[in-house]
């Protein structure tokens, strides 16, 4: 499965065709997913499918599709600075692997109530989310709200 | 199963890679921000990954605000980019050159 997405991924941005490229990515939350439940995330598994595969990812698909697709298919997908590009991924996905071995796998001991899991990973969350982080809850509710107007603002047809 | 963490953390980082090679190498602004929530994605592997090995929910919970700000991105940039293919048309980032002097 990690295999899938990563393939899926490099697919994704790759193809010339933005549709395709978008139906690759969906390819590769749906595999995110998967390796959410793998790691006993139900519920961000749960939020992966429908916020990301449902809802931004459709988001997208319509805005690609209010554009002029067959235009951009003949432009160059890379910029001519691409080779700097994928030296600059590279160097990110090293470093975030030497960062880890530098630090030594973070110890596996300290198995601090580790399987609450069984009665519920829903239950837990809903308990975390409300209990010690509700500030930033409601931070987080206030960011999309401000996201909405923002969004609204932006694209709205100027008056006259 | 038992996923083993380094593998897992493996994932993430070149999904992170990924993520930023396409942010930067893509022409299309639609795109770039889909490189974008690839790379978010990847943070959110890893946290859920972390969760799992360190036995705590706060990766979780953790990965569930990145969601929420992602999905907060997304309005707003293609809300932008709605505004800017009304001025342009075309989604490539070597048009907007209006900022440029």
């Amino acid at each position: 499965m990690a295999a899938a997405s990563v393939a899926s991924a490099l697919l994704a941005v790759t193809r010339r065709n933005p549709v395709h490229s978008m139906l690759w990515v969906l390819a590769l939350f749906l595999h995110v997913a998967g390796i959410f439940l793998l790691l006993g995330a139900e519920f961000l598994a749960a939020v992966q499918v429908i916020v990301y595969a449902g809802a931004i990812l459709m988001f997208y698909l319509f805005v690609v599709m209010l554009f002029d697709l067959p235009a951009e298919e003949v432009r160059p997908r890379f910029g001519n600075h691409w080779p700097f590009a994928a030296a600059v991924g590279l160097g990110f996905a090293c470093l975030a692997w030497i960062a880890r071995v530098g630090a030594g796998a973070p110890s596996a001991g300290t198995p601090v109530a580790v399987e609450r899991v069984p009665q519920g990973n829903l239950r837990a969350i809903g308990t975390a989310l409300f209990g010690p982080f509700v500030l930033p809850f409601e931070i987080a509710s206030l960011i999309l709200l401000a996201a909405i107007i923002g969004a609204v603002v932006l694209a709205r047809r100027r008056a006259a | 199963m038992i996923v083993p963490v380094n593998v897992v953390l493996a994932l993430s980082a070149v999904l992170f890679g990924i993520g930023a090679f396409g942010f930067l190498a893509r022409r299309n602004i639609i795109l770039m921000l889909i490189s974008v929530e690839v790379m978010l994605n990847a943070v959110n592997v890893s946290l859920a990954g972390f969760s799992r090995h360190l036995g705590d929910l706060r990766g979780q919970v953790l990965a569930l605000f990145v969601i929420a700000v992602a999905a907060a991105e997304v309005g707003v940039g293609l809300g932008l980019v709605i505004a800017l293919n009304r001025n342009k048309p075309g989604a490539a980032v070597g048009d907007l050159t209006k900022l440029k002097w």
